[in-house]
């Protein structure tokens, strides 16, 4: 996606809550804020950890959503006034980053695993972990809190104003996405990431010019952790707390559909996926019972794998070629008869 | 005395478990010399270049290189050492850009490898994959991705990040193989453009190609050295001509 174009979808975000607002009434403007856009924001902040490995490393990843759940229950486990208070007392200020240094920390351990293991074993092991965890979680009572989880995961208070106050939410959200997401985008455009399309694209030949395949795998990882583990923060404070449920095999799933749909190709994929994931869910249970919802879904996963395997940007960045072909044509012709 | 042969290889043998693809080849490049490596399919050549260049070790023999015995180094410590190549099936990046192929190749073979930092406009590495880029008539297509490249481009492409590394060694396994005869020209003319300080290890199959591009000629079959002459001898030697003609060439 281009840099004006990039420019723009942040200026429509920036203005959206006052759009919002003025297309209608306030209680359903801040729904649409946070329960829509800032939901999508932040899981849209996970599923780029996975847009990033899938498309600049080659790797499907299905822990995502388990390495944002460990900064999730770090956080819960730490921080004052969860309930019930495991370790408690932390503030905010120290319980976040310690909640993103151990995903951080988790992902180049999935890295390790990663240098030996690729493409559908990759995917194995990594569902198997996933699900290790949050059986873990469930059956833990001194750390998890098993079954019910960390309730009351609020988040801090900024500038005299508390975190889940609407605005707030929403543009600390879309200033972490953003950072995120620019990040990512220079990142790939680094040594760092160059080398590692490369070993993407021809691990042999990347190994032969000298470069550190494992390495540059396990760093990818552990970046991947980086912003997998910003995103379970947010998630859990949209969450108001954790649970083994939101790291479980349903949360995991949700988040390769995010990015699938979106689509493996570009980093804003993962927004995108995201945005229409949230918009799904919450509005076809209403038109339809909840249990079809994952019919629903998996239909719409499977229409747009098939028309577009690069998803819903890939299908974006084909329509300029579509319509430009049938005129390129008509000037030719033009040309001759001219 | 004469000088130290840039490439030395002494009874070079490998196993692929009970095929013996090379046995016994011994050869010995001068520097500065431009050298042919003929023979039919299959008859080792690749797997030779492979042995060289240390993308596996041989199963018998020594390999040096200007007297540095390299039998057992891995590739990447080969190629910092001054071995280029490139591949008969074509191994570029293709989901990067021909610079970006280019730059990759000239940092491999330096340090600080592994960096989070954007090379500025200044960059020295940078500065050297546009260098390469013009030497291999590609400085057009810098931004363009890989996969967009014609056949002979993407070879032009390969010879670039083979000289990336300051070979003293250039080993190019059939570099005009598939192209059309409009892109082998160029290619040639590239080749032949290359300075003097550089020794020339070429696999070919078609000898129209080879001969005018070589000093000496050595001719495999059966992963073993049949014929090693100049190429104005070369086309009337008997068991040469055997080999090819047998095949119908
Ligand atoms: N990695 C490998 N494992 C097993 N056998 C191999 C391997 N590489 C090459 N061979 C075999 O070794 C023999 C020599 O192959 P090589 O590729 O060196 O021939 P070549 O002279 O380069 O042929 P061509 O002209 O077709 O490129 C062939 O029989 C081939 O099948
Ligand atoms: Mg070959």
């Amino acid at each position: 996606m281009s840099a004006r174009l990039s420019l723009l979808a942040f200026a429509v975000l920036l203005a959206a809550p006052f759009l919002l607002g003025l297309a209608m009434p306030q209680a359903q403007a801040q729904f649409w804020t946070v329960n829509i856009l800032g939901r999508a924001l932040v899981y849209g902040i996970v599923a780029l950890s996975l847009t990033f490995l899938a498309t600049y490393g080659g790797f499907v990843s299905l822990a995502q959503m388990t390495v944002a759940g460990i900064a999730g229950y770090g956080v819960a486990i730490l921080v004052e006034g969860a309930v019930p208070g495991i370790v408690g007392g932390l503030p905010y200020a120290l319980a976040v980053p310690a909640g993103i240094l151990a995903a951080t920390l988790a992902g180049l351990l999935i890295g390790a695993i990663a240098v030996r293991t690729r493409d559908i074993y990759l995917l194995m092991i990594t569902l198997a972990l996933a699900m290790a965890v949050s059986r873990f979680a469930e059956s833990n009572i001194d750390w998890f809190n098993g079954y019910e989880g960390i309730r009351n995961v609020v988040g801090p208070t900024l500038f005299g104003v508390p975190f889940r106050q609407p605005h707030l939410f929403y543009y600390a959200s879309l200033a972490a996405a953003a950072a995120l997401y620019a990040g990512v985008l220079y990142l790939v455009r680094t040594p760092f990431g160059l080398v590692l399309q490369a070993i993407r694209d021809n691990p042999r030949r990347a190994a032969a010019l000298g470069y550190d395949v494992a390495l540059h795998r396990i760093a990818a990882f552990g970046v991947a952790g980086f912003i997998a583990g910003c995103g379970g923060v947010l998630t859990t404070i949209y969450n108001i707390g954790i649970s083994p449920g939101s790291i479980g095999l349903g949360a995991s799933v949700n988040i390769l559909i995010i990015s699938v749909i979106g689509g493996l190709g570009h980093p804003v994929g993962a927004f995108v996926g995201s945005l229409i994931f949230a918009v799904f869910d919450t509005f076809a249970a209403s038109l339809y019972d909840r249990d079809r919802f994952n019919t629903l879904i998996g239909l719409v996963f499977l229409g747009i794998v098939l028309v577009s395997p690069d998803g819903i940007v890939g299908l974006a960045r084909r329509i300029p070629s579509l319509l430009r072909l049938p005129r390129r044509a008509q000037a030719a012709r033009a040309a001759e008869t001219g | 005395m004469p000088p130290e042969p840039a490439l030395e290889l002494t009874g070079i043998g490998r196993r692929f478990g009970a095929l013996h693809a090379v046995r016994g080849v011994t050869l010995r490049v001068a520097p500065g010399e431009r050298r042919a490596v003929l023979g039919p399919n299959g008859a080792g050549k690749t797997t030779l270049f492979n042995l060289v260049c240390g993308d596996f070790p041989p199963t018998e023999g020594r390999i040096a290189f200007f007297g540095r015995d390299i039998t057992g180094l891995p590739a990447h410590r080969r190629t910092r050492l001054g071995i280029g190549r490139t591949y008969q099936t074509s191994l570029l990046f293709n989901g990067l850009g021909v610079l970006d192929n280019l730059y990759l190749a000239v940092r491999g073979g330096r340090p600080g490898r592994f960096s989070f930092r954007r090379p500025g406009r200044g960059d020295p590495h940078l500065a050297r994959a546009r260098g390469l880029a013009e030497r291999m008539r590609l400085t057009h297509l810098e931004e363009r991705p890989v996969s967009d490249l014609s056949h002979g481009q993407r070879r032009q492409l390969e010879v670039g990040m083979a000289l990336a590394c300051d070979p003293k060694v250039l080993m190019l396994d059939e570099p005009a193989a598939g192209l059309s005869p409009g892109d082998r020209p160029e290619l040639l003319a590239l080749l032949r453009g290359l300075p003097r300080s550089l020794t020339l290890v070429l696999v070919e199959h078609d000898m129209d190609v080879a001969l005018p591009a070589s000093d000496i000629v050595t001719v495999m079959k059966d992963g073993a050295v049949a014929v090693e002459a100049t190429p104005d001898r070369i086309g009337s030697d008997p068991t040469v001509q055997a080999i090819y003609l047998g095949k119908g060439h």
